[in-house]
Parts: structure tokens; sequence; C-alpha cells
């Protein structure tokens, strides 16, 4: 009975590796020695993350984010640092509270004085404080909440952008799948009751009337929640053959376990939540090969990423969960390319230089050539996503005949 | 020994010079915000700002009246929803909206108070803190009103003309609201309103009894922390024009009460200290993401075992203090003080009629009739077991009779509440001393003196009455005094200063002789016989037979909850059914039977 | 429906265990631990810990795997109970028997600390602990059980019934009832009246760090997930009757079927129904369903 009630807070993922909070923080502290001692030549830039890190199970993949910015940031700084200056990273822990998120945020941009801010961990917190971003004019590069919401931004000036999976997208390509399978007769909607189910419901909901597709359940649960059974037999009551789930890893864990206990088995198509370690953790090595889902980069394409992936990995629980440092990293990358390329820091410029980046920048996840302009600002879209699924302890590709068969015009959003 | 009648600083001060200190630092600290232009030292003073006035509602709340409460998290929300669905899908002016908000807060506390009025410590916590997560859950779950975790965009913040507020601005308004909040409560709780809360959380029978309406004092209590903390919750919203589930949290009920506990609860400068300790130590310690856990939660570990009054208490203890010492007040003597009531026309001041009351299977009284009359010494008496205190408990209301009447100078009383009662003219003292032991003698006074005291009367006239009233039973000079620190037979004479203090009708006093040795029963006998000839009816009931001979004017004698005699004290004293109630028959069982103990601990 | 009773049943009897822990420290001290769900979640940690500590020091096979989760839970039910004595001496010792309730603070304190240490140790994310007697479902009917079902119910039982004798029966037991019910009293009998405090204490622990053993199998554990199995314990002490340890146990049954039976009709409302119980249970009944009536002498 204490002060962290994970209820409401989560949002958009979940779970697990299990970096060491100290190592983490060792890794932070060492980044910000370097720093310091470079600080001497010439003033340093700060840069800080702004997320969750201890306050609930998603904050994971905060602290794997914060391993990835610490990695860029020390990479940025032996190649000499944005505009001849070093890189400074400081990091704040929002708990997955809105309140402490704003004030780390005005304590970030009016006090540190910082020039640009990374996360957050949960899209709730984002959704609370972005007005203040925009206001203020700070970048913010976000890398791993997905909720659509967060870079819809005034037109006054949005300066809000995402290298992260983003719940518009995911759910667009699910239903595309889930419209184009003629074995999906009667499809239903699980998600959980956190800020990230229900805008997942509501942009499934939105698409599904894009296709014409009426769920024949739509069920809800906690995040918390260890037994869906009567949600399941609900579905099942109602003849869903295929389910569409937005949620959490452990709670997708328990879904399978109590879709076992039933006994019945529809096709789940899930996000890139099943990617978190805590999905196999809990629903073991036999239930979590049967969801599919979509995740950016859990295999490793480049030399670069390998080479990240030998520094962090270790750090990781579940090498899975490499996908959070790596879009950390790139947020990193795009963010230094553009205040070289205005040759300042000042918010202004720098979210004008991210909305016309001239070079192309090569991250982790991908190469991204003009990834940003005045009214997109996702770094990813659905083409950057991977169907996957786990396979003998790895996330590994997913293809059939009706995902070959996937025309660009299937895609509706 | 005691120094002279001392009291509270502030009560011969006007109002105005009383509120000249906080109106001073209220402008200094408007200035001081004003010469602020960091953006983060403003949203620092902005939310400690609102945890003070979250805080100071439940300083009432949990300080004051006991009711230690883990839902206000509920209530932080009722106010923030509040103005988020008022300016949002009604698009009424913001001003509006946040005059509102403490209003439905208050309905709100009102709702949660209800299930709470009977519960206590542990049961108290648990059921409001299920009502706290009931209200995080279903604005969480009714995402078609409250927007669930998504929240709500667009509340309207107060503008100045067409310019919204500015940080600064709700800096400047929330000093301005807290120092209102400050003056308010400060003015309420040195007075009536917050004796009757420190009352109630320290005895609640005893609270009763002495003319406080402990049902509604809590539920006021509930009400006023719940629209000052709605009040929070509406300005947080409005400052941050968005809202979601997420800032409803059980970590935020919890964060309400621990700004109580730490800062010093029942001291009305607790809050302050607390809201301003725990904002600027999360602040001082988010710099330091590794370890801030460790040190916060090693500081709650600690702080009240360095501090067990809180941090104000702390501050309160070092600093010198200041009491005015109370000579040159006048103090009428007792008898010529104004008799708030008519005196009663002839006959029976109390008619009490076919009483009846059982328990389980034990009759403790059994159709009970009794007059008692102005200006007379009545003594109750009766073997143990015999029903007497029983019977005190029923006239005074404590106890429902099953069946019977009571009636008060003609006015039937039989189902009236204890508090009721005693604000009728009905004063009572109790078998085991229960007095307000952590509060001031002239405080225990001021208590009895409850329903006396108008709500807009002078503090300083209730001093005097009630410093008249120590006068007459001998305490003046222990008026400054602790009560619970007095020896027991002073502690004796407190509780029947508190009762007088009422100025009551019918005095019932339940064994006031217990305890005291053969020097003080005597002083206590001329004292009950001063008291009868001020008009008052008294009824005791005692066991020191020497002084019930001795001062009462007619004794009634009770056995298993039967009147078996009634008369002057010669008459009864060769009474046979007395001598044999008392002495036991050969055939019957003797009185002290185990059907005593049953009675004893029913009542 | 028969799988959600034997669900309900399941959780409530661990809901029960964690309330007989409240119970415990309440009659013997008036204080409660509000730590009680950092003590659930670190003891299912320990018992992972130590599956993982004997499976790399004996080899995986070297015990069969229910041995290492017998251990399991002995340790967690150790380290806990230990870990209750520096709590007892920091948080409860100074303020036990006075007014007040400074010891809210302070044990919430003690959780703050010894849940952040956890973290540091163990991370953030959900780990599954095997149960002993595998993971396979076995069908009745339309409904489908779990090995861990059986052995929380069976082991839970186990235990509620062991210290409802040990209570009437041991010495220790009849200490503890003696302090419960006058702790003066008991104090002129000779009787330690801290140490028994302290074994209070010592017991409380030892029964949430085994819970969190028992549940991990079924929940997952994470150092999260004490917090609401605690809450749901402490609703189950007291609509039982906090006093009363025969009544908290009724309690957690009692909140662990109406918790299951709810979520057949909907599941998202499922904990509304519950505090709603509560609220009612208590504003009709302010001791308890089955609490006796404490009453006054005036």
């Amino acid at each position: 009975m204490k002060n962290t009630t994970s209820t409401g807070t989560a949002s958009n993922n979940t779970a697990p590796a299990r970096p060491r909070l100290t190592a983490l923080l060792g890794a932070a502290a060492a980044v910000l020695m370097t720093a310091s001692l470079q600080a001497q030549a010439a003033d340093p830039i700060k840069i800080a993350y702004n997320g969750d890190i201890s306050g609930s199970p998603s904050a994971e993949s905060g602290q794997i984010g914060v391993l990835g910015i610490g990695a860029a940031v020390e990479d940025i700084n032996k190649r000499g640092g944005v505009l001849g200056r070093p890189l400074e990273f400081l990091v704040r822990d929002d708990l997955g509270q809105p309140p402490k998120a704003i004030q780390n945020m005005t304590d970030l941009i009016d006090r540190e004085k910082v020039s640009v801010v990374f996360g957050p961990t949960n899209s709730g917190n984002a959704l609370a404080w972005k007005h203040i971003a925009n206001q203020k004019r700070m970048p913010v590069l976000v890398s791993s909440a997905s909720s659509t919401a967060i870079t819809e931004g005034p037109s006054s000036g949005n300066y809000l952008f995402r290298v992260s999976m983003v719940d518009r997208e995911q759910a667009s390509a699910l239903l595309a799948y889930v419209k184009k399978n003629p074995e999906a007769k009667a499809v239903g909607f699980f998600v959980e009751t956190t800020g990230y189910g229900q805008a997942g419901l509501k942009d499934l909901e939105q698409i599904a009337a894009l296709h014409d597709m009426k769920p024949v359940s739509i069920e809800k649960f906690d995040a918390r929640d260890t037994d869906m059974t009567s949600q399941l037999s609900k579905a099942k009551a109602a003849g869903a053959d295929t389910l569409v789930v937005w949620a959490q890893a452990a709670p997708l864990g328990h879904l399978v376990r109590s879709m076992e206990k039933l006994d019945y088995f529809p096709k789940v198509f899930t996000t890139w939540a099943a990617s978190f370690s805590g999905f196999p953790e809990v629903a073991g090595p036999k239930l979590m090969e049967w969801p599919v889902f979509l995740t950016t980069s859990s295999e490793r394409k480049s030399a670069e990423a390998e080479s990240l992936f030998a520094r962090i990995g270790p750090k990781l629980a579940n090498p899975s969960m490499f996908w959070a440092a790596s879009q950390a990293y790139d947020t990193v990358l795009l963010w230094a390319a553009a205040a070289e390329q205005a040759g300042d820091t000042k918010g202004e410029a720098v979210r004008a230089a991210l909305e016309s980046l001239n070079k192309p920048v090569a991250g982790m996840v991908k190469t991204y050539d003009k990834p940003f302009s005045a009214t997109q600002h996702e770094g990813l879209t659905a083409a950057d996503y991977h169907w996957s699924r786990w396979k003998d302890g790895k996330v590994v590709d997913f293809n059939d005949p009706v995902l070959a068969g996937l025309q660009p015009a299937d895609f509706k959003k | 020994m005691m120094e002279a009648s001392v009291l509270r600083p502030a009560a011969r001060r006007s109002a105005l010079l009383r509120a000249a200190p906080t109106l001073g630092i209220g402008a200094a600290l408007v200035a001081l915000a004003l010469t602020l232009s960091n953006d983060f030292y403003l949203y620092v003073a902005f939310m400690a700002g609102v945890y003070y006035i979250c805080a100071s509602g439940m300083n009432v709340l949990a300080g004051y009246a006991g009711q230690k409460s883990l839902g206000q998290a509920g209530l932080f929300a009722a106010g923030a929803y509040t103005v988020a669905l008022l300016t949002t899908r009604l698009e009424l002016p913001p001003a509006l909206a946040l005059a509102a908000a403490p209003l439905v807060a208050a309905a709100v506390g009102v709702l949660i108070a209800l299930p709470s009025l009977r519960v206590k410590g542990p049961s108290l916590a648990l059921v409001t803190l299920a009502f706290g997560l009931v209200v995080e859950k279903l604005v969480t779950e009714w995402t078609d009103l409250f927007g669930g975790a998504q929240g709500i965009y667009g509340i309207a913040p107060l503008a100045l003309g067409d310019e919204p507020f500015a940080l600064k601005h709700w800096v400047v308004l929330v000093i301005v609201l807290g120092v209102a909040v400050h003056l308010a409560l400060s003015h309420l709780l040195n007075g009536r309103f917050g004796r009757a809360l420190l009352a109630l959380q320290s005895d609640e029978i005893a609270a009763e009894c002495a003319g406080i309406s402990v049902y509604r004092y809590k539920t006021l209590a509930f009400v006023l922390a719940a629209a000052l903390c709605g009040l929070g919750g509406a300005l947080v919203a409005q400052q941050n024009q968005y809202f979601n589930s997420d800032f409803v949290t059980f970590h935020l009920s919890v964060f309400i009460l621990l700004l109580v506990l730490l800062g010093g609860a029942g001291n009305i400068y607790g809050p302050i200290a607390g809201a301003a300790i725990l904002t600027m130590t999360e602040v001082f310690l988010a710099q330091w993401p590794s370890v801030q856990h460790f040190i916060y939660g090693a500081m709650l570990l600690f702080a009240l075992y360095l501090m067990p009054t809180g941090v104000a208490g702390a501050i309160a203890r070092v600093l010198p203090r200041r009491m005015a010492v109370l000579d040159g007040m006048e103090t009428p003597p007792l008898t010529a003080m104004e008799r708030g009531r008519a005196e009663p026309s002839a006959g029976p001041l109390l008619e009490v009629a076919d009483v009846s009351k059982a328990f389980g299977g034990v009759v403790t009284a059994d159709k009970v009739g009794l007059r008692l009359h102005a200006h007379r010494i009545h003594a109750l008496i009766g073997p143990n077991g015999a029903g007497k205190s029983t019977l005190i408990n029923i006239l005074t209301g404590v106890i429902t009779a099953d069946s019977g009447t009571i009636r008060l100078a003609g006015q039937d009383i039989t189902r009236g509440a204890p508090h009721a009662r005693a604000a009728s003219g009905i004063a009572r003292t109790f078998q085991n001393l229960r007095l307000f032991g952590s509060m001031t003698v002239l405080d225990n006074v001021l208590i009895g003196a409850h329903a006396r005291i108008s709500v807009t009367g002078r503090e300083e006239d209730a001093v005097a009455k009630a410093k008249a009233v120590l006068d007459f039973v001998g305490l003046g000079e222990h008026a400054g005094a602790l009560a619970g620190s007095l020896p027991y037979g002073l502690q004796r004479r407190v509780e029947l200063a508190r009762a007088l203090a009422g100025d009551p009708v019918l005095l019932l006093l339940d064994e006031p002789a217990a305890g005291l040795n053969p020097r003080e029963t005597a002083e206590l006998g001329q004292l009950i016989k001063r008291i009868g000839q001020l008009g008052i009816a008294v009824l005791m009931v005692e066991h020191d037979m020497g002084l019930v001979m001795r001062i009462s004017d007619e004794i009634v004698v009770l056995d298993r909850g039967v009147v078996i005699a009634e008369g002057g004290p010669r008459d009864i004293q060769t009474n046979p059914r007395v001598i044999e109630a008392y002495l036991g028959r050969e055939d019957s069982p003797a009185p002290d039977g185990p059907e005593v103990d049953k009675e004893e601990r029913a009542c | 429906m028969l799988q959600a009773i034997i669900g309900g049943l399941t959780l409530g009897s661990v809901y029960a265990l964690i309330a007989l822990g409240f119970n415990l420290t309440y009659t013997t001290t008036r204080t409660l631990n509000f730590a009680q769900g950092d003590f659930v979640s670190v003891g299912a940690f320990v018992g992972l810990g130590t599956v993982g500590v004997l499976t790399a020091a004996l080899g995986a096979d070297a015990v069969g795997y229910v041995w290492l989760y017998a251990l399991a839970a002995v340790a967690a039910a150790l380290a806990m109970g230990v870990l209750g004595l520096p709590l007892y001496l920091a948080a409860i010792r100074p303020f036990a028997g006075k007014p007040g309730m400074s010891w809210v603070v302070s044990t919430i304190g003690f959780g703050i600390v010894l849940q952040s240490a956890a973290l540091s140790v163990w991370g953030l994310g959900a780990r599954m602990l095997p149960a002993p007697f595998g993971d396979e479902v076995f069908r009745v009917g339309e409904a489908g059980f779990r090995s861990q079902e059986l052995v929380v119910l069976v082991l839970a039982f186990a235990i509620l019934g062991a210290f409802d004798l040990a209570m009437r029966r041991t010495a220790i037991g009849r200490c503890m009832r003696a302090v419960a019910l006058n702790r003066d009293a008991a104090a002129l009998m000779g009787i330690d009246v801290p140490r028994v405090m302290a074994m209070a204490f010592l017991a409380s622990s030892a029964l949430a760090g085994l819970s969190g053993v028992l549940v991990a199998p079924i929940l997952s554990a994470s150092l999260f997930m004490g917090v609401i199995i605690a809450l749901k314990g402490f609703s189950a002490a007291i609509i039982g009757g906090l006093t009363n340890p025969r009544g908290c146990m009724a309690g957690g049954l009692l909140i662990g079927l109406v918790e299951s039976l709810t979520a057949l009709w909907s599941a998202q409302w499922r904990e509304i129904m519950v505090f709603l119980l509560v609220i009612l249970v208590l504003a009709m009944a302010p001791n308890g369903l089955f609490g006796r009536k404490l009453v006054e002498k005036v």
C-alpha cells in the first residue's frame, strides 16, 4: 500500500527488460563526466530526457531510452560535439505522474535551459505537457510513446517530433491485414483501460469504420489484470475468430494464458508491445509464439547497430527491447543534424531545420531521408514496420500469402 | 503551580490587527512572485500554493477532527473535472467554473462523509481510500464523460481581459487564495469550531454530551476539506488547461495526508510547513533520479520520529511561547450571570415515566419513573448493577430507552440526540473521567459552553464566562494548565466546571466523589450545594453514603432496574426494602451477581 | 462460473493471508504496515532469486523443481520475516501505542526505501516464477485450471488453519492474544510486550513474503504488483473485522469471490464494485462483518 498505483499511468509501453538501474545511472554518470571534461573546452549544450524510469513497469523502455541517448551523446561528443560544443545529458524521472512530468518539463526548460528534450515513456504524460513545449518553443523528440495525438500540434508551430511507432499506423496496418484475410470473418477488439489502450481503441474503431468492418465484440481489461477468461468467453460466444489487441506486454501475456485456459485460440494481432520482454516472460515459450505483431528494428541490420548492441545489449534483459535504445539513439542524431544544419540550437531554428533536413541521416533503425516536414512529424511510417512473431525465443519476420498480397490501397487511415 | 490565567494571544486583539502579519507576508510573497521571471520557480511556487490549499483543508479534517482520510485524490478530481467539463462541454466562463469547483467537491465531500461518520481509525482510512479508488477507476473507465487517460483538452483558464492568465498571475492568485484560506481557517479554528473538532477527536461521547453534534461537525470537516481540495484540483486543471485520469492516483491521496502529518497535524501552520518542505524536497531531489527515492523514503521513515509534532510543531517548540496573561479581565460572579433560560414554571423540571431498557435479556431499567425539581439535589443510589449509570445515560441520550417518555420542562426529549439535550440544558459528568486531556482547562470549559456560545459571538465574552465558572469551582488559577496534567481531584472538578459551563438546568453527576479523599469529598459536597442554590436541578449517582445523606434533598433507590424507594434521607435510611437490596436476602442472589457484569459492559 | 469461483477463491485466499498479517499487527500494536504491498512484491522476487541461485549452484535437475519452489517459498517467508524486524524497530516502535497515525508516514517511507532497493537489484520488468507442478491447463467440463491455483488454495488454507491453531495452542500465540486483549495487563503478567509486537511484525511480513511467492506463478511477479494485492488484503481485513482473525480470512475469500464474479458480468467495473461494496459494508457494519462490537463504557 504505497505510493505508486500504476492504474492510469502507463500508456504505451510496458515492460521489460532488466537493465539494472545502477548500471544505467552509472552510464549516465559516465556520460556526464565525459561531458563535463569537455565542457572546459567549450560551453556544453544541455539536452535532457524526461520520462518514467522507475514508477511503473513501462519505465523499462524509459531506462533503455536513456541508455540509447547516453550512447548517442557519447558518440557525438567523441566526434566533437554539436556546433563544436559538447553535449551534457540530464535525466529527469517523472514516475509516470503528470504533475511531476510537467514540473520536470519547466525545470528543464526554464532553469536548466536545455536545448532539446527527449522522452517521455508514457503517452499520457506527453499529452499533459505538450502545450508547454509548443508555447516555449522547445523541440521534443519522442522515441517511444506511441499515442497518435502526441504529434498533433497547433498550426502556430508544432515542436513535437517522433521516431517511433504510431498507434494510428499500427491500427491501419493490422486492420488492412484482417480485412484482406479471408479466414477472418468476425473480429474482436481487446484493449486495456490505460491511455494506451483507450487511444488504440479509438484508432481501431475509426479505421474499422473506414473498412466498413464491425467488430463482434469489444472487451476491456485493466493493465494489472491477470485473468481475462470472462472477456474471452464473451468474445468466444460472439464468434470472434480474430482478435486485435491493444495492451502492454504483461497483460498481453496473461491474455494468451487465459486463452489457453479456455482452449479458445482465435488469431491474435497486436502491437509492438508484444516485443517487450514482459510478454514472453509471462506467456511462456509455447504461447508466446501465437500473436503476430509489428516492430521496427528487432533485427539488427547495420554494422553501427551491431556495435551499439554490443555496448548496450548486455544491459538489456531481452535483446528484443533493443528497438527502444536504437530509436532513442536516432532521435539524438536527428536533432544533432538539425542543429548543425541550422547553425543554432534555438528552438525555432531547430524545428525549421528538422522539418527540412537537407542531408540524409544514417541512423540505427534506418537512414532518414527528409523524415519530417511542416505537416509530417513522424520519423517512422508504416513502411518501416516489420510484421513479426516470436520463434524460439527470438523475434523473427512473419510472412504469409495474405501479407504478400497487401496493396497500398488496403491501408486506410 | 500555574501562573495566573493565560490565554491565546490573539483573543484580545482586534480581528484586523490579528490579520495584519498574514496580510503583510502575503503582500511580500506577491511582490516576490512578481519579481520572479523564471517560469520554473513560478511553477514550483504555484504547486506549493495548490498543495497548501489542499493540505489546509486536510488539516481541518485530519489534524483537528482526527479523521485521517486517504481519499483526497477523489475530491481533487471532483474539482478538476468540474472546471474541465464546465468550460469544455458547457462553455461556462472560467471564473464561474472555478467558483463552482469547490461547491461540487463539497457536495462529493458530503457523499464520502456519510459512510465515514460511524467508522474510526483503519476502517475510516479504508472507506476513504475505497472512495478515492472508486473515483480513480470511474474517471479512467468512463471515457465518454471524463476522457480517461486521454484526458480533456482546452480547459479554459482564467483571463485578464482577453489574455489568458500567465503563470505569474496564477501564482499571485494562489497566494491570494492561500492567504484568504489561512485567515478564514485561523479565525474558524481558533475558536468555537476548532475547539469542537479537537474535542470530538479526543472523545466523541464527551464532546456529544457537551453539546457538540459530532456527526454535523465531522461532516463539516469533510466538506471543508473537500471544498479546498476541489479548489486545488480546479486550479491545477485550469492552469494546465489539460487534465487526465493519470493525475488522480492513490499516491496523490497519500501525498496530501503526508503534507499534513509531516507539516504538523492540528497546527494551523502545519500545512504551510508541509507544502513548502515537501515541494522543495521533491524539486531538489529530482536532480538525482538515482537516489531520490531512497532519500525521500528515509525522510518519511525518520521525520516523525525526530519531530513527533511535525515540522511546525518542532519550530513552535524552539520559539518562545507568547501568551498574554488575562489579568484585568472582568469576571462577573456566576450568580449574577444572566441565565439563558427562563425559570421553569412550577412542577417538576424533568419527568421520567415508564422508561425501560434491556440489553439482551438483562433488564437494566424497568418502567422507571422519576421527577426532578429545580433548586433541589437528588441522589440516585442502589447496589452495583442496579442500573444507575444506565439511567444517567438514558437521560443524556447516550443510550436510547426502549420505551417510556422523558420530559424536560414539559418538552418531550425522549428521542433527542445527546448534543440536543445538552443544548436544552442537561449537563453531565462521567463515572470514568472523560476530559480533553491535551487541551487546557479553559478550553475544556469553553467546550462545555459550546451550545451557549453563539456562532457570531465574541470569543472574549465566552472566555469571560468560562473564567467565571472556573472561579466558581475554584480552578481560576489553573485555567492555562493542560487538563491532563492536573492531579486527579482537580480533574474531577474540571469536569464539573465543563458541565456547569453549559449553563444547565439539570446537572447529572455520575459518582462525582469516586477516588476523592475525605477533604476533597467535603469540598465537593459544599460545591454541589452551591450549585443547587444557583437553581440547577442536580441528580447524582453516588456510593459515598455520608455525602449522599449530608447534601441530598431527595433520594431515589434503584435495584435491578426498578425504583424501590424514594424520599428524604431519613426515610431511605430506614426503608426495609432498601436495606434488603443492599444487604441481600437469604433466598435471593447477591446483587453483585454475574448479570452485573453484563450490564456494566453494556453501558 | 466454476472457473470464476475457483479463481476468486484462489486470489481470495491470498488476500486472506495478507489480511491475517494486518490482523496480527493491528491487534498487538494498533498499527498497520502500509508497506505490506512492497513486502509481497519483494517476497516474490526473493523467491525468484532463490530459484535462480539454487539452479545455478546445483544444476538444473539436481533436485526436483517442487523442492526448489518450496525452498524459495521458505526463503521468501524468512527473508521478509526478518525484514519485518527493522520495520518494527524503525517505523513502528517509536509510535506504537501513541495516538495519531505517524506510523502511516514511517511505514510508507520504509516501503519506498525497500522498493527502491529492490528495483535497483531486480529491475522493473515482469517475471514469471514457474509453478511447482507445471503450467498445464486441466479441464473440468468447460472450465480450465492450472495446478498452481490448487496449490495456492491448499497451501493458503493450510497456513490459515495452522495460524488459527497456533494462536490458540502455542505459548507465543497465547501471548499475542493476551497482548491483543489488554496490553497493560499482559505486561503485568510478565509478557515481554515489545517482543510480542516484534513477533507480530515478523509473522505478518513473513505471510506477505510467502503470499508473493504463492501468487507469482499466477500473476507473474513485478515490483509493482504488491500495492493492489495489499489494498485488497487490507479491505478484506477491515470488512471481515480487523480484530477477528477468522473474520479477516472470511473477508479475503469474500473479496476474491466478489471480484471474480463481477468480472463475469463486466471485468472493467470489477474494482469499482469491490470498493463500493467495502464502503457499503462499513456504512452498515462499522466494525466489519465479523468484528466484535466494541462498546465503550460511559
